[in-house]
Formats: structure tokens, C-alpha cells, sequence
């Protein structure tokens, strides 16, 4: 029983910072329909950002964490200006786009690790490091703060969705982007909206999991495959469904080591994946993919 | 954008010895050798200590006037613990430097391009990798004992005087975390010990609390750590993190920078290979590369001293033509070496012997408590 409620603990953990990555790519591709795996350097570069923030720059750990997920909305905005629009300017199909986002998925990995050493950088993280006991469950207080900002990023998207003029813009956009047009929304703007807030609010799941374990350059790859499944899962367009979908993916991995030996981790997850995606193609919440859309 | 500079280089050495006529030191071309070695990833600690090694025993080597007078050029490829990357160093090695010896490192990727070494008649020589697979194999020698005798001490050691009668284990998902595992499993049965669970774990991961916390719940007197790398400061820091109180164990592989430092590993129980830290390497080591020396410095630099007596010899006896059929004869009928920690001699097995220590990590170091003579 005392496993049961520690692998849980530690599945909702590793959920929180599946949920904000995949919260921010679901929001980015629901509304731009671009499949912006780039999303996993952004991820890995706002570590970088906190990394040299900290360690460069001598900011206190909040401030460098502030500039990080700045920088990381900026470099958002800069990917959809400077490669996806242009492509699309130029009427590039989105299967373009995605093939120049997976390669700048690469070029930024790369880049990182010839100026940083592909070697784990550790950040001071001081306080949050020490260990919390609730009952059997060991955990530290960095994944009580992780598990908080993920419940925080979700309730601020939705109210930012919801209530804000230019959070309905993007919902606009996402449901219908033609309708969007006619009553005078600039698509342009909105999906660069859609990119600052989708960086942005990914950008603590990579400063927190560097905080805990590194700052690594490849690190990105995998979470943005994570947050893509997550959100089909979910149901593309919807973000409690991508909530769901992330920390459904993140319990079932950490919960299947309870019976079946760990190194079946991520065999775990996809396989559920394929046989949920097969039978239900629209995810729990979504509209239905389309073959068209990547 | 970085060949630029170094082409520049180039050329301006070109002009300077064009003017000055011939350089200075050795004659002839230089002797290539490869050195194939963790310089980045889980293992970049092991890197900087065998490359440092390596180099220092180059210099030294070509302070003295080279080999047979000529220049010693070691070329360093990254491996980065990957297999495949040591077969493509390995086969450039081979067919564009044309080297008739390699320094390798690490299990997998030593046992991966043995093939190659055998096929071409070049010979490896491993201070690192510790499978029992590396031992018997043609054209590889091992200046490293393989790791059983290791694993065997330490599984005696555990059961018997430490009364550690139950173990869980985490294991590196590779050749040498596995190898290790299996030699541990035996000897701490034969020594009354019981395993009660094993977990395996990528060797590149950074969380390994799911599987912690499995073995946690299996109970036990002892964690068996069969990995290597940073991967062991984080086991033992989540592993104390997750609440587990018992004893940790692991073989001179967890004698890493980011083991001393981590809190999780004090007291952890340890096999320890000879190596003096008070010695004139590690000084002059610690000069140069403003880092503490460790085993494996030693272990490069006494492998790079060994390949330029045999060159010697081998050149000696072929009129001057260097081969590694040459180096390899020369090994054989050599056997004995001198270093700077004792006469080094290679087994029927092509590997090496050595005394074994055993004792608990304080404080950064390790206090030994009882040494286990090798048995020549």
C-alpha cells in the first residue's frame, strides 16, 4: 500500500511537468494547427535560460526563473516569425512546417550542447531540496512547488481563456479561424499570442525538472513527444484534456512499474496509447484528428 | 566556424617550420595512436581522467625524445557510453589514422570493436571497461582486472563480515550494470546472502524513483548499486531522498567526482582499485588539470606507457617498422610491466590483477578497511 501511494505521488509529480509542456503544445497546436515539436526546445531552453540567469548573470533564483520563462516566451514568438510564418507565407504545407520545426528541434539541441557540453548542469536550488514526509510518501518540497505551479498553469490558462479579450481571441482562432477572420481578428497576432503564452507556460516544466535533476540539452525530445501523446489523448483543442491526458501518461508509467520491471516504462505508455488512440481517435475530451492536420 | 582558426594555426606552423627548418624534438612522423574515451555523457568524469592520463604519459613520453625517436600523437575520439559511436571512432581510427593501437574504454563499446581490432591487427588496450566478456579476446588487453574478482570480494565482504544477509539491486540496462548484477547475484548466494529484487535502469536516465521506491518496498539490509557514472550520486541521493535507511554498495566504479560530493552516497560500502592520491602523478595531475586525479588517470597513463615500451620493443625487433602485430607479440613475450603503482603483469586472459580494497566512502574519501592481496 505504501508503494502504491509513493508511485503515485511520484506519477503525480512527473505528471505536473508532463501536464505544463503538454498544456502549452496543445494549446499552440490547437490553435495553429502547427505541429511544433520546436515546443521541446523551447522546453530545454528555458533551462538554459534559468541555468545562465543564475549562474552567469548572478540573479537570485526567482528573478532567474522570471527572465527564463520571459525568454522563453520570446523565443516562442521568434520561431512562429522568423520560420513558421514565413513558410506560410510562401504557402508551405504543414507537413513543411513540420519537418523545419523537428529540424530546429535538432539545431537548438545541438547548439546547447556545443556551447554548454552535453553534461548535466546542476542549478542551487538551496531550500527546496529538502525532504517533505506526508505518511509514507517521501517526496522533496521542489515537487510539492512543481505539483502547485501545474495546478496554477492550468486554472490561470483557463481564466486567461475564458475571460481575458485576447485569451478569446485564441479560443477564436482555435474553434474556427475563418469566423475568427471576418470579425477582424489578425490571425498573425493571435498565433504569436498563442506562442508567447504556450512558451510560457511550458517553460517552468523545464526549469523545474533542471532544478531537480540538471540542466540537459536533449531532454526536450522526449517531453514533447510525451506532451504530443498527451494531448491526442486528451482530445486535441482541449486543455483539461491535455491536464488529463499528461497525468494519465505520467500515473500509468510510474504505477505499471508496480507490477511489470521498470525498464517497461515507456513500452507501458505507448502501447495504452496505441490501443486508446485506436479505439477512441478524438481523445477523451477533443474533436476528431484529422489526417490532415500534422 | 571552429576550422577556421585551427586552419589558420596550421598554416602559420607551416610557415614557421618552412623558416626555421626541422622541428626541434622527435624525428621522423609521429606514431598515432587512438585513445576512445567517455569524453561527454553519464561518464565525462571517467573522460577527463583517462584523457588527462593519457596525455600526461605522452608528454612525458615525448619529453624523452618520443619512441625510437619519434613523436608520440594520441587521437582522442568520444563514445559517449554508445556502442556505435566507438565503431565509427574505431573504424576512422583504423582506416584513415592507420593506427596500429587504441586506449578504449568501458564494456559495450570495447566489446564492440574488438572485431574490427582483431580483423585489422590492431591492438585495444582497456584500463576501464570491466566485464568478464573482455577477458580472453584477441588483440584486447585489459590493464584492469575484470569485475568479478571485484564483485566477489565485496559480496564476501557484505555477507560475511558486514552480516548484510538480504539485498535489492539496481542495475545499469547495460553490458557492464548487467554483468556486474549477474557476478553479484552468484557470489552473494555462494556467500549465504539472498537477493530479493533487481531493477534495471537506463544508464542515461536522471530519475530513478519509481524504481527506488519499488525496492524500497521489497525491504532488505542492503542496496546493491551495479551502475556507474554520475547515475550513482543520483541513485543514492533519491534513494535517501525516498526515505531507504539501509546500507549502499558498489564496486570501485562509483568512485566518481559526483559520488564524493553527494550527501545520499557517505557511508556508502565500496571496493577501491590501488591508487595513491598523495602520489607525484596525482600532484603533477592535479597541477595541470586543477582536478583531483582519480584511478582511472593512472590506469590511461600506465596503459600509454605500456603500448610505447612494446612499440619500442617491437620496432626494436622489425628493423623499425611499427605494426600492431608487432605491439601484440611484444605484449605477449614482454608480460610484466613497470608503473608507477608495480610490476603490472598481464594473465593467460589478456587481463590484469591487482590487490583489492574495501572499505565505507567519509567525507569524499574512502576510509579502506581491510585489503584483499591479488593472487598473481
Amino acid at each position: 500500500m505504501d508503494l502504491l501511494l509513493q508511485l503515485t505521488a511520484t506519477g503525480l509529480v512527473v505528471g505536473s511537468l508532463y501536464a505544463l509542456c503538454a498544456l502549452g503544445w496543445g494549446l499552440i497546436y490547437g490553435t495553429t494547427l502547427h505541429f511544433h515539436v520546436a515546443h521541446g526546445a523551447v522546453f530545454t531552453l528555458a533551462a538554459y535560460f534559468a541555468y545562465a540567469a543564475q549562474k552567469l548573470l548572478g540573479l537570485p533564483l526567482a528573478a532567474a526563473i522570471a527572465v527564463a520563462i520571459l525568454a522563453a516566451a520570446a523565443s516562442g514568438i521568434l520561431i512562429d516569425l522568423l520560420v513558421y510564418q514565413p513558410l506560410e507565407r510562401r504557402g508551405a504545407i504543414r507537413t513543411t512546417l513540420f519537418i523545419a520545426s523537428l529540424g530546429l528541434l535538432t539545431l537548438i539541441e545541438n547548439l546547447l550542447a556545443v556551447v554548454f557540453t552535453p553534461d548535466p548542469l546542476r542549478m542551487e536550488v538551496g531550500w527546496l531540496a529538502g525532504p517533505v514526509q506526508l505518511g509514507p510518501v517521501f517526496l522533496t518540497r521542489l515537487h510539492l512547488v512543481s505539483v502547485a505551479t501545474a495546478v496554477f498553469g492550468y486554472f490561470a490558462l483557463m481564466a486567461f481563456l475564458k475571460h481575458s479579450r485576447w485569451g478569446q481571441a485564441i479560443r477564436a482562432v482555435s474553434s474556427s479561424p475563418d469566423m475568427a477572420r471576418t470579425v477582424g481578428i489578425d490571425l498573425r497576432r493571435a498565433h504569436l499570442l498563442t506562442y508567447a503564452v504556450g512558451s510560457a507556460i511550458t517553460a517552468p516544466a523545464g526549469i523545474l525538472i533542471a532544478m531537480d535533476v540538471g540542466v540537459e540539452p536533449y531532454r526536450g525530445t522526449t517531453f514533447v513527444l510525451l506532451a504530443s501523446v498527451a494531448v491526442i489523448m486528451g482530445g486535441i483543442g482541449s486543455i483539461p484534456g491535455a491536464m488529463l491526458g499528461a497525468l494519465f501518461l505520467a500515473l500509468l508509467e510510474n504505477l505499471g512499474v508496480w507490477k511489470i520491471p521498470s525498464e517497461w516504462q515507456s513500452t507501458i505508455s505507448f502501447g495504452v496509447f496505441l490501443v486508446f488512440i485506436v479505439l477512441r481517435p478524438r481523445g477523451i475530451f477533443g474533436r476528431k484528428i484529422q489526417s490532415a492536420e500534422i | 566556424m571552429r576550422t577556421i582558426p585551427s586552419a589558420l594555426c596550421t598554416l602559420a606552423l607551416l610557415v614557421v617550420t618552412a623558416t626555421t627548418g626541422t622541428p626541434a624534438i622527435a624525428q621522423g612522423n609521429p606514431i598515432k595512436i587512438g585513445a576512445i574515451l567517455p569524453l561527454t555523457g553519464s561518464g565525462a568524469s571517467y573522460g577527463v581522467w583517462m584523457k588527462g592520463g593519457a596525455e600526461m604519459a605522452a608528454e612525458e613520453i615525448n619529453a624523452a625524445g618520443g619512441i625510437a625517436g619519434r613523436k608520440l600523437d594520441v587521437i582522442y575520439e568520444d563514445h559517449a557510453a554508445d556502442a556505435s559511436k566507438a565503431v565509427n571512432a574505431m573504424r576512422r581510427l583504423v582506416e584513415v589514422e592507420k593506427v596500429p593501437f587504441s586506449l578504449t574504454s568501458y564494456s559495450a563499446p570495447t566489446l564492440a570493436i574488438q572485431p574490427i581490432a582483431a580483423q585489422n591487427k590492431v591492438v585495444i588496450m582497456n584500463g576501464g571497461g570491466q566485464s568478464d566478456n573482455l577477458a580472453n579476446k584477441d588483440y584486447l588487453y585489459n590493464n584492469i582486472p575484470v569485475v568479478s574478482n571485484e564483485v566477489g570480494v565485496i559480496a564476501d565482504w557484505l555477507a560475511k563480515d558486514k552480516k548484510l544477509a538480504s539485498a535489492v539491486l539496481i542495475v545499469a540496462n547495460d553490458e557492464a550494470g548487467r554483468n556486474s548484477a549477474k557476478t553479484f547475484r552468484e557470489r552473494y548466494g555462494a556467500a549465504g546472502g539472498k537477493v530479493l529484487a533487481e531493477e534495471q535502469v537506463a544508464l542515461d536516465a536522471t530519475d530513478f524513483r519509481a524504481q527506488l521506491a519499488k525496492l524500497k518496498a521489497r525491504g532488505g539490509d542492503l542496496l546493491y548499486i551495479s551502475s556507474y557514472g554520475r547515475n550513482v550520486s543520483i541513485i543514492a541521493d533519491q534513494a535517501r531522498e525516498l526515505g531507504m535507511t539501509i546500507p549502499m554498495a558498489g564496486t570501485s566504479w562509483v568512485l566518481v567526482p559526483e559520488t564524493f560530493k553527494s550527501k545520499g552516497a557517505e557511508g556508502m560500502l565500496v571496493t577501491k582499485l590501488p591508487y595513491d592520491p598523495g602520489s607525484a602523478f596525482a600532484r603533477k595531475f592535479k597541477e595541470k588539470y586543477k582536478t583531483d586525479a582519480g584511478f582511472f588517470a593512472v590506469q590511461y597513463y600506465t596503459a600509454t606507457k605500456i603500448f610505447a615500451k612494446a612499440a619500442e620493443e617491437a620496432m626494436k625487433k622489425h628493423g623499425g617498422a611499427l605494426t600492431g602485430e608487432g605491439v601484440k607479440d611484444a605484449i605477449e613475450s614482454t608480460r610484466a610491466f613497470d608503473t608507477i603503482s608495480g610490476k603490472l603483469v598481464f594473465q593467460a586472459n589478456h587481463g590484469a590483477v591487482m590487490d583489492i580494497e574495501v572499505g565505507a566512502l567519509k567525507g569524499g574519501k574512502v576510509d579502506v578497511e581491510k585489503v584483499i592481496k591479488a593472487a598473481h
